[in-house]
C-alpha cells in the first residue's frame, strides 16, 4: 500500500457504527462492565487514530439506535453551516492547541450522541438496534463519496460495527441483502463485538472478508480496536490475525427461529420449516405429500 | 414479441425515435441519453414487481451453436467468440443470483449435440470448460432436434419442483434433423421445459415457434450490448408454469469445521467431491459435513453423493430471496430535502 501511495493517493473511508441501544447499555453493571460513554471514547480515540494515519483519510460515525440510525459525524450541511454562522469554530478546538479536526470530530460526535439520548423513543424500546438500517445508510454514505470522488484518488472503504446488544431475527433479509451489496461494493465489514454473539455479522464477516472479533476483555477495548481493525484490509494478509471464528451457517426455520441442521424448503417461497407441514404459512402453497414411491403416471398431467 | 402475429417491425407505423433526444444548454446529448438509459433501467424494473410464482431452482442447460454460420465476423472477432466471452460472464452471474440453480453446456456442430458440461452447480467447472471451447472449430450445421433431444434426457429426470430450462444461442439458419422437430416440441412442452433462443443472424421460424410453445423468450441480437441485455435476462428466474408441482424439500445446513481444531476428534479425511481425483486436494480435516450421513464436501451448494441430501447454507437461500420479496423502487430525493429531514 506504501509503494502505491507514490502513483495514486488511496482514502481510506472508514464508516463506524455503533450500537447505542438504551436498553441494552442499561442493562450492563455500572462498576464491572464497560459503559456507553467508556466505549463512546475508545470509539473516538480509535477514529482519531484512523484520521491520523492519513490527510486523505476520512470518517463517518453511525449509530445504530433502537427505532433509526443517525449520522453521528459528519454533521448534516444545515447544522455545520449554522455553526459556522455562529462562529463555533474557535470554541469547538478548546484553544489548547489540540488538532482541529480531531477536536471537531470529538465535539460534534458527543453533542449529536447527547442529543440522540435526550429524544425518548416513543411507545415501546426494544432491546435490538436496527443494525441493517445503519449498514444500509452506510453504503449508501460510501457510493456518493465514490461519485464524488475527485480523480487521482482511489476511495478504499470499509464499515466497522461496534456492537452489544442482541440480533434482531425480523432483520434478516434487510441484513443480508446489506451484507450483498457490501460484498458486490467490495466493501469489507468488520465487527466488533461487545457481550452478545452476532451470528448475522459472523456471517456477514466471513462474506465480506472482514474481521469478526468478541473481546475477550471488555476494559482492553481500544487497544484490540487499535491492533486489529486500524490496519487496512490490504495490510491485513501481513498480520498475525486472531484465528476466525467458525461460522454458524445454520439456517433459522420460519416456524419457531430454532436454528436447524437438517429441515425442508418450501420450492415455491424457499421458506425454512423445521417439519413438514402440508400448507406453506408465507405463501400458502399446498404442498403434494410425498407418499410411496411415484407410480409411472407421467402422462396425465394436471390442467390448470 | 410473444403474440402470434404482430406484424413486422417495417410494417409498423413509422416512428420518429430521435425526437426523444433533446439537447442541454451546452448542446450535448449526453444528458438527454443519461436520461433515457436510467428510466429504462427503472422501467425494467417496475415491469418485474408483481406477484408470480417463479420457478427458484432452476436447471438449466445452454446449447451452443458451434456450426459453421459461428464463423461469421459480424460480431467482433467472431460470432463464437463473442457468445464465449459474454457466456463467462452470464454463467458467474448466474450462480451469482441463483445459487442452488444447476447449469450445463451443450454445443452442437457436425449435425450432433455433444455435452460439454453436464448439470452441475460449481461455476468455475463451467468456465474452464467454455474457455476450453475458444480453441474448437466450428464445423458443419446445427441440429436443433438432437440437441433438444439431449437436453431432454437429462432433464426430464429432475424433480417436478425444477423449473427446467434450455437456452439456445445459435447464428444458424438452418437445422439438420433426423425426424419432426414438431413431435419435440411437443414432447418438451409436456415435459414443462421452458426453451428460450437467442438468435445471432435473423429470425428463424422454427426458434419462434419452438419458444412460443414452451414458454420461453425469442430474439434475435442487434450487436453486442444488445446480446449482452438479452443474455443478462436470463438472469433472473422466470415465472413457473402452471403446473410445475410444488413440494418441500427436504435440505441439510451442514457445519463448516475448520482445520487446526485441535481438540476435535475428527481425523483428516478425503472429500466426496474429489474423490475420484488423484490428486491430495481435498484431503484434511476441514470441510461441510452433511448432518446427515456425515460425508464430507469442500464446496456447498451440493447434494450429497451419498445420502442425496440438498446440502445449501443458509445465505444461499437469502441470496435468493430478493427475487421473491424485490425491495420496494426507491424514491427520488432531492438532496435539500433529505437534509432538513431529521429522523432517517
Amino acid at each position: 500500500m506504501y509503494e502505491m501511495s507514490d502513483q495514486t493517493a488511496v482514502s481510506s473511508l472508514l464508516v463506524l457504527v455503533l450500537d447505542t441501544n438504551p436498553v441494552w447499555w442499561g442493562s450492563r453493571q455500572q462498576e464491572t462492565q464497560v459503559q456507553l460513554p467508556e466505549c463512546l471514547d475508545a470509539a473516538l480515540v480509535f477514529a482519531n487514530s484512523h484520521l491520523m494515519l492519513s490527510h486523505n483519510n476520512k470518517l463517518a460515525v453511525i449509530a445504530a439506535h433502537t427505532d433509526r440510525s443517525h449520522f453521528l459525524y459528519p454533521m448534516r450541511q444545515e447544522e455545520q453551516m449554522q455553526m459556522d454562522a455562529d462562529g463555533g469554530d474557535a470554541s469547538v478546538g478548546g484553544g489548547d492547541g489540540k488538532y482541529e479536526l480531531f477536536a471537531q470530530v470529538d465535539s460534534v460526535v458527543k453533542k449529536e450522541m447527547q442529543q440522540l439520548m435526550s429524544q425518548n423513543p416513543e411507545g415501546e424500546v426494544s432491546p435490538d438496534s436496527v443494525v441493517a438500517g445503519a449498514l444500509a445508510m452506510a453504503l449508501c454514505y460510501i457510493h456518493r463519496l465514490e461519485k464524488e470522488c475527485t480523480i487521482g484518488i482511489k476511495l478504499s472503504a470499509r464499515i466497522l460495527v461496534l456492537k452489544g446488544s442482541e440480533d434482531n431475527p425480523s432483520q434478516y433479509m434487510n441484513f443480508m441483502n446489506a451484507v450483498f451489496t457490501a460484498q458486490k461494493q467490495s466493501v469489507v465489514i468488520d465487527a466488533c463485538i461487545i457481550e452478545n454473539e452476532s451470528g448475522l455479522l459472523q456471517q456477514a464477516c466471513d462474506i465480506t472478508g472482514g474481521i469478526y472479533l468478541k473481546i475477550p476483555q471488555e476494559t482492553a477495548l481500544v487497544q484490540y480496536m487499535l491492533w486489529l481493525f486500524l490496519p487496512d484490509p490490504t495490510v491485513r494478509s501481513k498480520l498475525t490475525l486472531p484465528p476466525r471464528a467458525q461460522v454458524d451457517y445454520r439456517a433459522a426455520c420460519f416456524c419457531h427461529r430454532h436454528l436447524i441442521d437438517i429441515g425442508y424448503v418450501c420450492s415455491v417461497c424457499l421458506s425454512i420449516f423445521c417439519m413438514f407441514s402440508p400448507i406453506c404459512s408465507t405463501c400458502q402453497t399446498t404442498f403434494k405429500i410425498l407418499g410411496p414411491p411415484k407410480l409411472p403416471k407421467k402422462k396425465s398431467k394436471k390442467t390448470s | 414479441m410473444a403474440e402470434e402475429e404482430t406484424g413486422y417491425r417495417w410494417e409498423t407505423e413509422y416512428e420518429k425515435t430521435w425526437e426523444a433526444l433533446v439537447e442541454d444548454e451546452s448542446g450535448s446529448l449526453q444528458a438527454s441519453v443519461a436520461d433515457i438509459v436510467s428510466k429504462a433501467k427503472r422501467r425494467h424494473l417496475l415491469d418485474k414487481i408483481g406477484n408470480v410464482r417463479l420457478g427458484m431452482m432452476r436447471h438449466l442447460f445452454v446449447i451452443i451453436d458451434m456450426s459453421q454460420a459461428m464463423n461469421d465476423q459480424d460480431l467482433k472477432p467472431s460470432r463464437i467468440l463473442t457468445t464465449l466471452k459474454l457466456l463467462e460472464h452470464f454463467v458467474e452471474e448466474y450462480f451469482d443470483q441463483n445459487p442452488i440453480s444447476q447449469l450445463g453446456i451443450m454445443a452442437s456442430r457436425n449435425k450432433r449435440a455433444e455435452k460439454i458440461t453436464e448439470l452441475g452447480g460449481n461455476p468455475r467447472r463451467h468456465v474452464t470448460a467454455l474457455q476450453g471451447l475458444t480453441t474448437k472449430p466450428c464445423q458443419g450445421e446445427l441440429s436443433l432436434q438432437n440437441s433438444l433431444d439431449m437436453a431432454l434426457q437429462t432433464l426430464r429426470h429432475m424433480p417436478g419442483h425444477a423449473s427446467r430450462e434450455v437456452l439456445i444461442i445459435g447464428g444458424s439458419l438452418t437445422t439438420c434433423d433426423p425426424g419432426d422437430i414438431h413431435s419435440t416440441i411437443k414432447i418438451l412442452q409436456e415435459n414443462n421445459v421452458r426453451c428460450s433462443v437467442i438468435g445471432l443472424s435473423a429470425e428463424v421460424r422454427v426458434c419462434k415457434k419452438l419458444c412460443q410453445a414452451t414458454n420461453g423468450q425469442y430474439n434475435v441480437v442487434l450487436d453486442e450490448t444488445h446480446f449482452k441485455d438479452l443474455l443478462n435476462q436470463h438472469v433472473t428466474p422466470p415465472p413457473a408454469t402452471a403446473n410445475t408441482e410444488s413440494s418441500l424439500i427436504k435440505m441439510g445446513f451442514p457445519h463448516h469445521s475448520l482445520t487446526g481444531d485441535k481438540n476435535s476428534e475428527e481425523k483428516a479425511s478425503m472429500c466426496m467431491c474429489h474423490l475420484d481425483s488423484k490428486e491430495s486436494q481435498g484431503f484434511g480435516s476441514n470441510g461441510y459435513f452433511c448432518p446427515q450421513c456425515k460425508s464430507k464436501y469442500c464446496e456447498l451448494p451440493i447434494e450429497c453423493k451419498a445420502c442425496g441430501l440438498t446440502l445449501v447454507s443458509a445465505p444461499h437461500l437469502a441470496r435468493s430471496y430478493h427475487h421473491l420479496f424485490p425491495p420496494e423502487p426507491f424514491k427520488e430525493l432531492l438532496t435539500s430535502d433529505i437534509m432538513t429531514d431529521a429522523a432517517v
